[in-house]
């Protein structure tokens, strides 16, 4: 009885939670539209997560375009379709693992603090003096994030594409002894403005699932440093689950 | 303003925090909450701002059941200053945040009056003391002018030399600007100092209640014993 009891309980905290999230993303879009819009805010915070993002994002892009030549070539000189390895490394990149490799180590890097942020305003009480300061949470804390992560991961995908495709380059021309010159060129010719979009879209979808997550997560924490604790991680792995779950979903609609 | 609080009680899940709540806050006096940890205090304060929702009962504002909260204002626990902002930005705040940029002489004669140098104006919070991040939250609180302010535990976590301070500053301040004050306290010396009435809640009602220059001639039992420390 006791056993059923519980599960009970769980599955009402979970609806309960899931119900309050909607909410949350409704008033987030409420308050989007308000007239108060601290726009030094956003600049901060925008340029804050673009600066302290750039070295993981070049690390991402270029080990990936890496590994993804070398495995390539393994797979296709067993068929002697080598030559499609400019194409398989820029197609796989702009489509699909820039986008969800971005998604998830920004998830990391800037969902986590995000959250971690946020939830030790909430556990010292610095949300409670925002409304004493008539200050709107949702346009002082959450508005400003979910906007730059949102206006950011765009610009982070089209970096580790580019990057991305260089490491597949280097690895290409200098390990596996591709001309240089036709690996730039069937790159550039393989690659349509689709796939490139299709990146992008994705980009948007799992920059706004990262910085709506982080900041929900953030501000319903528990008190203390556990509440910190927990915040921080339920972000980065609700972050991540949505980002590739929600890949399967966009991946279709561009199929 | 004068607050009258009729028949408040509040629940979280199911758990009645505040019980039966009837209570009145007297114009330009300084009334005390007294209680033990966890016996609701914070959440009262907070429900009469309110921050939170009450479940029944009543509370109104000189007769009034509406009021803006701009007319309030609040010192946290522990000062609740935003860390990424530096002390002049936290006590300017709401001008800081609009983009107004003539604030300083305003913030330079707060801390002047709550007793903070001035070489703190460009520090953040995380390089001043415990003591002068109070004071640097009632300079904040006081900066919109408030008709009543809320105080939470003002001398927590301060030393008995600075929480004397504190609470002279208090007094100083509440006196000289006339607004009425709510203070959460376990403090009984902290609230014979700077009240004049004061509330005794236990277990979510109001247990005893008087001037608070007779708190030590109480009669009753559970407030006696919480004075003396002892069990109950």
């Amino acid at each position: 009885m006791q056993f059923i009891e519980n599960i009970g309980k769980i599955l009402i905290k979970l609806f309960s939670n899931f119900g309050k999230f909607i909410l949350f993303i409704m008033f987030f879009f409420k308050y989007l539209f308000k007239p108060k819009f601290y726009f030094k805010n956003n600049l901060f915070y925008f340029f804050n997560i673009f600066i302290s993002s750039i070295p993981i994002i070049a690390l991402t892009g270029i080990f990936s375009g890496m590994v993804l030549a070398l495995q390539s070539y393994t797979g296709f000189s067993r068929f002697s379709a080598e030559s499609a390895i400019p194409n398989i490394v820029v197609l796989t990149l702009t489509r699909e693992l820039g986008p969800v490799l971005t998604g998830l180590m920004i998830s990391a890097r800037v969902g986590s603090s995000i959250a971690a942020e946020i939830a030790t305003m909430r556990v010292t009480e610095q949300i409670d003096a925002l409304k004493t300061l008539n200050t709107n949470y949702y346009n002082y804390l959450v508005t400003p994030r979910v906007l730059s992560l949102t206006l950011a991961l765009p610009i982070f995908v089209t970096l580790v594409d580019f990057i991305g495709v260089m490491g597949g380059y280097l690895v290409s021309v200098h390990r596996l002894g591709f001309n240089d010159n036709l690996y730039l060129l069937n790159t550039i010719d393989f690659l349509s403005l689709a796939d490139y979009l299709s990146g992008i879209f994705k980009a948007i979808a799992f920059g706004f699932i990262i910085s709506i997550v982080s900041c929900y997560c953030g501000l319903f924490s528990d008190k203390g440093a556990f509440g910190v604790g927990s915040a921080t991680t339920n972000a980065v792995v609700i972050s991540s689950v949505l980002i590739l779950s929600s890949n399967y979903f966009l991946t279709e609609l561009f199929f | 303003m004068k607050i009258e609080i009729k028949n408040l009680k509040k629940k979280f899940d199911e758990n009645y925090v505040l019980k039966d709540i009837s209570m009145t806050i007297e114009k330009n006096k300084s009334t005390i909450i007294l209680g033990q940890s966890g016996c609701g205090k914070s959440v009262l304060v907070k429900t009469i701002y309110k921050l939170f929702r009450h479940d029944s009962g009543s509370i109104l504002y000189d007769g009034k059941s509406d009021v803006e909260i701009d007319k309030f204002s609040m010192l946290f626990q522990y000062g609740a200053l935003f860390d990424s902002l530096k002390i002049c930005e936290n006590i300017a705040f709401t001008d800081f945040i609009n983009n107004k940029t003539n604030f300083d002489t305003k913030v330079l004669s707060l801390m002047k009056d709550v007793g903070l140098d001035k070489s703190n104006f460009n520090r953040y919070p995380s390089e001043i003391s415990g003591g002068m991040k109070k004071r640097a939250a009632l300079a904040r609180a006081l900066y919109k002018n408030p008709k009543v302010i809320f105080l939470d535990e003002p001398t927590t976590g301060l030393d008995p030399i600075n929480s004397d301070k504190i609470n002279e500053l208090i007094l100083k301040v509440i006196t000289k600007r006339k607004i009425t004050a709510l203070s959460i306290t376990h403090d009984i010396k902290s609230a014979i100092k700077t009240g004049d009435n004061y509330y005794f809640i236990d277990g979510g009602v109001i247990q005893d209640k008087g001037y608070c220059k007779n708190i030590l001639k109480t009669k009753n039992k559970i407030f006696k014993s919480f004075i003396n420390g002892a069990k109950y």
